[in-house]
């Protein structure tokens, strides 16, 4: 009798982890930044692809960019992927690279990356595909309209007293801050490309110091600050910024003449993940024109297929983005330059 | 250690010995895995190289002390000496007096005081921080109140400063020390205080020449906790101080995950590890000195 039952119980244990085990097989873990973007895809985005393909999608949330790299580093070493799948920005992109933390992929079997624009699929030297464009998102110029009604012509506007000692700005220095001050004080990136260079940029953003009242790590205390009036005016995600808008918060935000700042973000596949294949039809359907538009609409962030290519209306299109020649952050500097960019950085602010 | 009490003799001795040294070595062994360990792996990782391109590379360089004896960091290392020293003697000083005063109340209040103390204790530093990013802010806080009483024409908000990071500090640590000091404080010998009192001292000069040198050695322990507990804080500095008052955890906590540079991280955690252990030392021995 006890052995009977024991053997049915084993039995059913049995059909039951080959049964988590062959659903598995068709289950993609996508990471992505957590909070209302991580939600966002997963309520939106990712029902698609299920339909088309069957294959589930299990979206776990990710942390802030450097912490994840680390985490990731750290599952490398143990063979591990904690995700089939994780949108990372062009900086730990290219990090990765370096250290073969990202498995490669075969652009034949994505078709629908062919939609991208030029250079969102990077390869590697055996015409592999470490990473796939995901999306861009712009940081603008926000302010709060009951203290300032009128929209900021220029960046330049930041170093204005007016804002009261009410500035809020992000601590790191790749914000794109630095290519802000350097495109609007020194006619162009090129002065960043020394560090005599980079420290006459650092000094003008010093300026900046008494007005800004919040250097800024987490989103969530700025935007809060933002609303509450706290703070007048800022640097911030504008898409983010849209969702306060559209919430009816007085929040504007803009793009100065010298443009927005955009920034790209890639998916890649960590090295052991054992899902290729479902990874490569997920970057298919992800890249496709519609796929890019919903995004846009959806997430407020800015789609990098050609504009002519969706069915997005003017509006649409202009509040996600703008035709302007946008600021690009200088990747290379940052790479090059890292630590010692870091510290001086760090340095300015704090001291 | 589960002996039946009264037998007596050598061999229960022994083994009971037995039994607490079996204990200590238990405890001995949780304390190398859990700090010991931890500890001495990231003294070795403050001797690595970081790598930008990855995590950092195994090697033997003072390069990351280096870094630590720059002008910026010695002057963070100092900062962070004086807010949580500033903090720490303030903490004290608050709590000592807020006991005396509680200890004198009936004992029903004397409860509803230690009942209040261990619950802000539950709270976590987050919320304690943001709690008071509230409490000053201009659109809801104390500002506004004294703006709507129609003392303050243009308030403005009291953080982030100085001030406001301090403010949090005491917050956090003055429920420890009053916990600490309450059974001391209540259960305390008062027949040189009542005499003095009967001999017409004033009563505020019975507390400064009498109550306060005979607390004197338990509230030099307890700054020190305080100076130790609260050099560590990261929230409050980050929530309510300014970049100018960011403390050397800041700083560790940005370089090792901001930058993902592990190795100078640890080498500024060493570094801050060593100065705090001397200057302990040091106070110890100075007071140690005075007090005899």
């Amino acid at each position: 009798m006890l052995v009977k039952s024991i053997k049915t119980i084993a039995g059913a244990a049995v059909v039951l982890v080959l049964g988590c085990g062959s659903a598995m097989a068709q289950t993609l873990t996508v990471s992505a930044w957590g909070g209302f973007f991580e939600e966002t895809l997963a309520a939106e985005i990712y029902p698609g692809f299920t339909e088309e393909t069957g294959i589930e999608v299990k979206s776990i949330a990710q942390p802030e960019d450097s912490a994840w790299m680390t985490q990731l580093m750290a599952a490398a070493r143990a063979k591990k992927a904690p995700a089939d799948l994780s949108l990372v920005v062009d900086e730990v992109l290219i990090r990765g690279n370096e250290v073969g933390l990202w498995a490669g992929l075969d652009p034949a079997n994505m078709a629908g990356a062919k939609a991208l624009k030029d250079g969102y699929i990077k390869q590697n030297d055996e015409g592999k595909a470490y990473g796939v464009g995901a999306l861009a998102f712009y940081t603008t110029f926000v302010t709060n309209t009951d203290y300032s009604a009128e929209a900021p012509a220029s960046w330049m506007d930041l170093w204005e007293t007016k804002w009261d000692n009410k500035l809020g700005i992000v601590t790191t220095p790749n914000s794109g801050l630095l290519e802000v001050t350097a495109k609007t004080f020194f006619g162009g990136y090129e002065v960043m490309e020394s560090r005599e260079g980079l420290e006459k940029v650092i000094a003008k953003i010093a300026e900046l110091k008494p007005q800004v009242s919040l250097w800024y790590r987490d989103e969530g205390q700025f935007q809060q600050a933002l609303e509450a009036g706290e703070l007048n005016a800022g640097l911030y995600y504008h898409d983010v910024a849209m969702l306060s808008i559209w919430d009816g918060k007085p929040i504007a935000s803009t793009f100065p003449k010298e443009g927005g700042i955009v920034s790209d973000a890639y998916w890649v596949v960590p090295r052991d993940s054992k899902n290729v294949d479902a990874a490569e039809k997920f970057l298919d359907y992800m890249s496709r024109p519609e796929t890019q538009a919903l995004m846009a609409r959806k997430l407020g962030v800015f789609p990098i297929v050609p504009r002519e290519a969706m069915d997005l209306t003017d509006e649409e299109f202009a509040s996600v983005g703008s035709d302007l020649e946008p600021i690009r952050v200088q990747t290379h500097v940052h790479l090059r330059e890292g630590d010692w960019l870091e510290s001086k950085y760090q340095e300015m602010i704090a001291r | 250690m589960g002996l039946v009490p009264g037998l007596g003799g050598a061999s229960v001795i022994r083994s009971d010995r037995a039994a607490t040294g079996l204990v200590s070595l238990f405890s001995f062994a949780i304390l190398a895995v859990f700090f010991l360990i931890p500890l001495a792996f990231m003294v070795v990782v403050s001797f690595y190289k970081p790598d930008p391109m990855g995590f950092y590379q195994v090697a033997f360089s003072w390069e990351n002390y280096a870094k630590y004896f720059s002008s910026f960091y010695l002057n963070v290392t100092l900062r962070s000496l004086w807010s949580a020293g500033v903090s720490a003697v303030l903490v004290v000083v608050l709590a000592f007096f807020a006991v005396l005063a509680i200890v004198d109340l009936s004992r029903r209040w004397q409860l509803f005081w230690a009942v209040l103390l261990l619950s802000l204790m539950c709270i976590s530093e987050v919320i304690v921080g943001f709690s008071w990013l509230i409490l000053l802010s201009e659109s809801a806080g104390i500002p506004r109140l004294l703006e709507v009483l129609g003392l303050w024409d243009d308030p403005r908000s009291l953080s982030p400063s100085f001030g406001a990071m301090l403010i949090g500090l005491v917050t956090l640590g003055i429920s420890i020390v009053m916990l600490i000091l309450l059974p001391e404080a209540a259960n305390r010998d008062r027949s040189i205080e009542e005499a003095a009192q009967t001999l017409g001292t004033p009563p505020l000069r019975v507390v400064f020449n009498i109550t306060l040198p005979i607390f004197a050695p338990t509230l030099l322990a307890l700054t020190l906790t305080m100076f130790i507990y609260l050099i560590g804080v990261f929230v409050m500095p980050t929530m309510l101080g300014r970049p100018s008052d960011w403390t050397m955890t800041v700083m560790i906590s940005d370089k090792a995950l901001g930058d993902a540079n592990l190795p100078l991280g640890a080498a500024l955690a060493v570094a801050m590890l060593i100065i705090t252990v001397v200057v302990m030392l040091l106070s110890t021995m100075v007071s140690r000195r005075r007090l005899l």
